[in-house]
This record gives C-alpha cells, structure tokens and sequence, in this order.
C-alpha cells in the first residue's frame, strides 16, 4: 500500500449519536457566528465544488438568455441570472465530456428556435425576454418529443437552481432549515430517552377535512 | 478508519488489497463490511466524494453534484425518455434513496428459484439473509410522529376507496420525518450504509479510495486481478492520476447501468450475450394535487406507506414529496406562471405511480459513456394510464382543487370529470413523462453460463476473479423497492467470496 492519509476535517459517524456531539462547523472566515453543525449551503467536509466549465462568452449570452425567460421576473436578485448560469456550468463539469457537450449544443438550437418553428429569423438572444418565452414554452410544450427533449436539460437545471434560493423559499414560505432543526431536537431528545408523544406529531391539516 | 481523497494519491502507485470493492451503495458496501468483518483485506473504490451526516443540507443545487451521478442530468433514451438518478458519494444510493425496506415478494423468489433452477434464490435460501439485513439497517415502520399530512391524506383516501393502505418498513432508527431523504439525512436516522455498513467496514479496517473512477479491469491470464481507473480532481473534473488496484478478488457493485458499462469494455458475459440486457428500471409517473389548505407535505417522512391494492397488476401508488428545485422542473410551465403555481407549493400533495416492468432495455457504451435505452410498451402504458386515473380519482375524492397530470399535452385536470379526457388525449407513449430510481437486472444472476452472466456466487462466467454485487443481478424486476434484496444478494456473493476455493 502507498500513501495513506487519513482526512483530519472529517467527522466519520460511527454511530448516529455522534452527529449531535460533533463540534459545530464554523461559517465562512470573518463572521463570529457559530452555525448548527447541519444544514449549511456550503458545509466544511473538505469537499471541494467544481469550477464552472469554461465556455464562449456566445454561450455565455444564450445561458444568459435561457435563464432569463425561464425563469420567473420576480423575485430575483441582482445576481439571479448569474448564479444561476453558474450553477449549470458547474453542474456540467460533473457530467460526462460527451453530455456536458450534447447539453450546450442543445442550447444553440433552443436559441435557433424561432428559425426552426418558422416564427422568425432572429435568435432568441436578439429577441425581447417574453418573446424568447413564448418559443420555449412552445417547444417545452410541442407535440414532438424531439423538441420536448430539448427543454429537460435546461428547464431541470434552471428551475431547480432558481427554486433553491433562499429568497424563493421565503416567496413560497417553505422554511426546511428551521423545520428539520426542530426535529434534530425531537430526535435528540429521543435518543436521551425521551420517545415523541403526541406534542411532537406533525399535523396542519384538520382531521378529516375535505 | 482510511478514507483517501485526490489529494492523497501519487502518480504511478499500485495499491494492493485481498478483495477490491467498486461501488459502496447497496452492494458494494455490504460485499465489503462482510468481508472486512470476516477479517478480510477489503479496498473500496468510490467516484464520489465522502461526505458525513453533518454536511447534508436542504439545498438541492448543492446536493445534486455532490451526491448525485452527473449532478442529477442523466436520461434512459426511449420513449418516453426516462430521467433517472443515481447516488455518487460514498454510501451510494443509500444516501439519497427514500430508505424503504421491502422484502423481495415471496411470488418473486420463486419465479427466480424456478428461473435458475436452483434454491439459491428461492424463499428459503433468501430468509436469513433478508433477516440478517434487516436486522442490519433496522428495517421498521415509521413512527407516528414521523408522519406528515401528505401521507395521512392518502392513508384516508385509499380507505375511503377502499384500498389496501400498508405503511412502509424503512431503513431507519428513530427517524422524526425531516424529510429530507434525497438530500442526505440530515438527521442521522436514515440507515444508509454511509452510517450502518461502511463504518462496519472501515472499523474492521477497509480502506476507501474516493473520487476514484474505475475505468478498466485489470486482467492476467484470463483473471482478474485488479482495476485501473483515474482519480478525479475535484476541482477541474479532470482524471489525472492513475490509479491501480491489484487484488485477487473484484467485486463491481456500480449499479445496474455502470456495471456494465465498465464490463462492456472488455467484451465479457460472451457465453450468454446477456450482459447489458435485460434493463429493468420500474418507471414511475407523478400526479400532483393542489388541496384548498396547505398540507405542508415537505413536513414528515417521504413515504409513509404505499397503496398496494393493485399490486397484483403491477401498480404502486405512494406519495413522495419532493424540495421545491425538483418540482418546479418537471411542472409544464414557465416565467410568472410556474412562480404562481409554485405559489401553492405547501397545499400541494405529491404523489406517483410505479408500474412494474413487463419487457427489458439495454445498456451499451457510446461515446465514452453508458447509453440506457428502454421503452414502455402498451401494456405498460395502459397501467400508467389507469393509475394516474386512480390517484387523481382519489384526490378529488379528498377534496383536491385540481391534479397536475404527467402529461405533455394535457396538464391540469380541474375535476374529476376532466379524467375521462385521458382515454381521449393519451394514444401516444410519448407524452407520458416519466422517473425512475430503480436500475435493474443487466447482468443477471444465473446456474447456466448460456443464460446468464454470473453464476449463482456472483462470479462472471467468462471472467473468474470477477464478482458483481448489485442490482445488475436481479433475473426479473423485483417488483418492489430493490434495497434490501440487493443487500441480501451482496450478502450471498460476500458469504461465497469469504470460503476461498
């Protein structure tokens, strides 16, 4: 056997009692605020997340562009576009050289659409924002599996990038980080001994409600 | 305990090991922890990175590439094309599954038993393995206070209907239903093999190599002795450091669509031409309802139980909620328009339909990568049909707004009565949209070498030294999740590979 290094930064849980007694994760450099040892965005495992793939900055507009119509107006961020044509250029790196590659050509022809529907001669980029939509939402539509098959790289990478911001979640009051901070502590309490009684029941439904 | 990433490796090195492992999801793990535990040599190989309890987070778009094959982007091509995903991390599958523990049915194994002729995987043979993995990952139903009102509301739907409702066995200790089961559990209670069988494995002292892509065997004399693959830099993707492993025994437990990927490009399982046939993947379908009052169905277990009356016919009806990233992509809108629909996030309630396979796909290299190819045919097609009729039926009955159906061209059913507009719109097998999670049987386990690719040890025919341990050996679909038949099948291999011969 050659080298042989054991991770220092890693905490194996042996047992899942260990998850509650490890030591909480520091946030980024600078801020004394001391996180919960989970459900951070960007958790010090020692992992590190790709750089996004280098691509034209031609392509770079048509992300751009893609982004824009797919996504809803409101609520954003002045960085929205940006983190989410990021996020699907790092996404890119971890998939193979050959998909990575479908994918972007893809791209190219969802920017051709309005040639290839017969709706025009100009590219989506060159196209108002909601114009731009109405071809993508056509295609996302369209009775040809083909075109249809277009739209799953981006619609899946966009919207799941876009519907996972903080921002969006407060806009659908959906608050999963407070939520499963609460039933660490259920559950904390119940491998001390303590088994969930009817207080720790999850209901917000009336019984029978129609 | 050794866990080595990128930056431990050197260029060149050759490891050595007595039994190397590829894969540490369902099979790959438990082949390990076993033979570890019996005091073997065990070396794993893992693509993905380690990552402990402690990191899992409710962010999708961070789970994806860290947990996920290809960050999630990955497609069975046929018609309809079917999404399909995968874990990459150590634990493998069992990280981002939803942790359902049901037995293989009793109608399964002796189709099996009867199909290889032999009892190795009939009932009897399969029992106390069923047993020992159960005990293992502490399979149990859900306690009440795990339950969310998604799961409740379609308990009282089938009973209103008057279906057979079971509760789910899980793969659980103590789980409270953060329902974060695709993220990771970030609780600790999911037994993945992160948890349960890889520190087994590690404390008996396996080593782990990560970020590891295997890309060929390592094969003398007609035996393999090893595997050669590439370490992967985590922070440009690139593989650029060879990586050799040199052991006396193989296991591959990459899956039902890596497996033969990586045994493909050496042109094995000749004697049957099987290898890569036979792809079962259990498509399912999802049919969302909006309810006047919000559900919260982000809020308790994933799956609390399943309806099981249509069983017989090959159909399973569960809810399964999913973060608002999935939803939102495979919802048929854009712009403002999904927003508002998203707007109902907490009042929508999840659910899908599974139909059972009744024919196989492939799987085959193409340009450096696995092509999965399979289509629904008719039959499966009118059992979709039927049980997306069934769940929005049932959701109307229980007082649903309205029911966003699988269907590209007609997506909102506002009644009950809208439902008889199915027959009508879907005459097409292309606009179903369709999901899966449960890659299966592409190198099929079996007692003749002209019908199968491995024998009944788990041993390529063609190759000795050479073991499989994962979904790829199931003979036909399972018909139910496949996790703890795939680690009762991995129990056997290891139990096999432990006596030497």
């Amino acid at each position: 056997m050659g080298h042989v290094a054991t991770l220092g930064c890693i905490h194996f849980d042996t047992h899942p009692v260990l998850l509650f007694v490890a030591p909480p994760v520091e946030k980024s450099a600078g801020t004394n605020h001391v996180a919960d040892p989970v459900l951070e965005r960007h958790p010090d495992d020692g992992w590190t997340l790709a750089v996004p793939m280098k691509v034209s900055a031609g392509m770079h507009r048509i992300l751009g562009k893609l982004v824009d119509a797919i996504l809803p107006e409101t609520p954003r961020t002045e960085t929205t576009l940006r983190d989410v044509t990021r996020h699907a250029l790092v996404s890119l790196q971890y998939m193979p050289r050959s998909s990575a590659t479908v994918f972007l050509w893809t791209m190219r022809a969802l920017n051709w659409s309005p040639l290839w529907r017969f709706r025009g001669i100009r590219p989506l980029t060159s196209l108002p924002t909601e114009a731009a939509r109405r071809h993508l939402l056509a295609a996302t539509r369209s009775r040809w599996l083909p075109i249809r098959l277009l739209m799953y790289g981006p619609l899946g990478l966009f919207m799941s990038s876009y519907f996972d911001q903080d921002y969006v979640h407060h806009e659908l009051r959906y608050d999963p980080r407070t939520f499963i901070a609460s039933r660490i502590r259920v559950r904390r309490e119940w491998l001390a001994g303590k088994e969930p009684g009817a207080a720790e029941e999850i209901h917000h439904r009336p019984h029978g409600s129609r | 305990m050794t866990i080595l990433a990128h930056r431990d490796y050197r260029n060149p090195e050759v490891h050595e090991a007595e039994i190397a492992v590829v894969g540490t999801g369902a099979g790959g793990s438990v082949v390990g922890a076993e033979l570890a535990e019996a005091g073997r040599d065990v070396l794993f190989l893992e693509e993905g990175g380690y990552h402990p309890t402690s990191s899992f987070n409710p962010y999708l778009a961070e789970s994806l590439p860290r947990l996920y094959r290809d960050a999630g982007g990955t497609i069975i091509m046929g018609r309809p094309p079917i999404p399909y995903a995968e874990g990459r991390c150590v634990g493998g599958g069992t990280v981002v599954n939803g942790g359902m523990a049901w037995r293989p049915p009793e109608e399964v194994l002796d189709a099996w038993e009867a199909l290889t002729g032999q009892p190795d995987l009939g009932p009897r043979s399969m029992e106390p393995l069923l047993d020992r993995v159960e005990a293992r990952i502490h399979a149990k139903p859900q306690h009440p206070a795990s339950i969310g009102d998604d799961s409740r509301l379609l308990e009282e739907g089938a009973r209103r209907m008057g279906w057979r409702y079971e509760h789910n066995p899980r793969a659980q200790d103590r789980c409270v239903g953060s329902n974060q089961c695709i993220t990771g559990c970030p609780t600790g209670a999911k037994q993945s093999t992160l948890l349960g069988y890889m520190p087994r494995a590690l404390s008996a002292g396996a080593r782990c190599m990560t970020e590891v892509r295997a890309h060929q065997l390592w094969i003398e004399h007609g035996r393999c002795v090893g595997v050669l693959g590439k370490a992967i830099n985590p922070s440009s993707r690139e593989e650029d450091i060879d990586v050799r492993v040199r052991a006396k025994a193989v296991v591959v437990a990459c899956g039902a669509i890596q497996t033969p990927f990586l045994l493909l490009r050496h042109r094995l399982g000749r004697p049957s031409r099987q290898l890569g046939k036979n792809f079962l993947c259990h498509p399912n379908t999802k049919v969302v309802a909006v309810y006047p009052t919000d559900l919260y169905a982000w809020q308790g277990v994933s799956q609390g139980g399943q309806i099981r009356e249509f069983r017989e016919e090959g159909i399973l009806m569960a809810e399964n909620a999913v973060p608002p990233g999935t939803a939102a992509a495979q919802i048929p809108f854009l712009g403002q328009e999904a927003l508002d629909l998203m707007k109902r996030y907490n009042a929508m309630a999840m659910t899908g339909v599974l139909v059972e396979d009744s024919h196989a796909g492939t799987v085959t290299r193409s340009f450096g990568a696995p092509m999965a190819r399979y289509s629904i045919t008719r039959y499966d097609h009118e059992r979709f049909l039927r049980g997306v009729r069934y769940l929005a039926t049932l959701h109307f009955e229980m007082g649903a707004e309205k029911v966003i159906l699988p269907f590209s061209n007609f997506h909102v059913a506002e009644s009950v009565d809208d439902l008889r507009h199915i027959e009508r719109t879907q005459r097409s097998r292309s606009t179903i949209e369709l999901f899966t999670v449960h890659m299966m049987g592409t190198c099929r386990m079996g007692s003749r070498p002209e019908r199968s690719v491995v024998n009944l040890d788990g041993e390529l025919w063609d190759l000795p030294g050479c073991y499989v341990a994962d979904a790829s050996l199931f003979p036909t679909a399972v018909g139910v999740n496949p996790q703890v038949t795939i680690m009762a099948l991995a129990t056997r291999v290891a139990q096999r590979l432990r006596t030497p011969n």
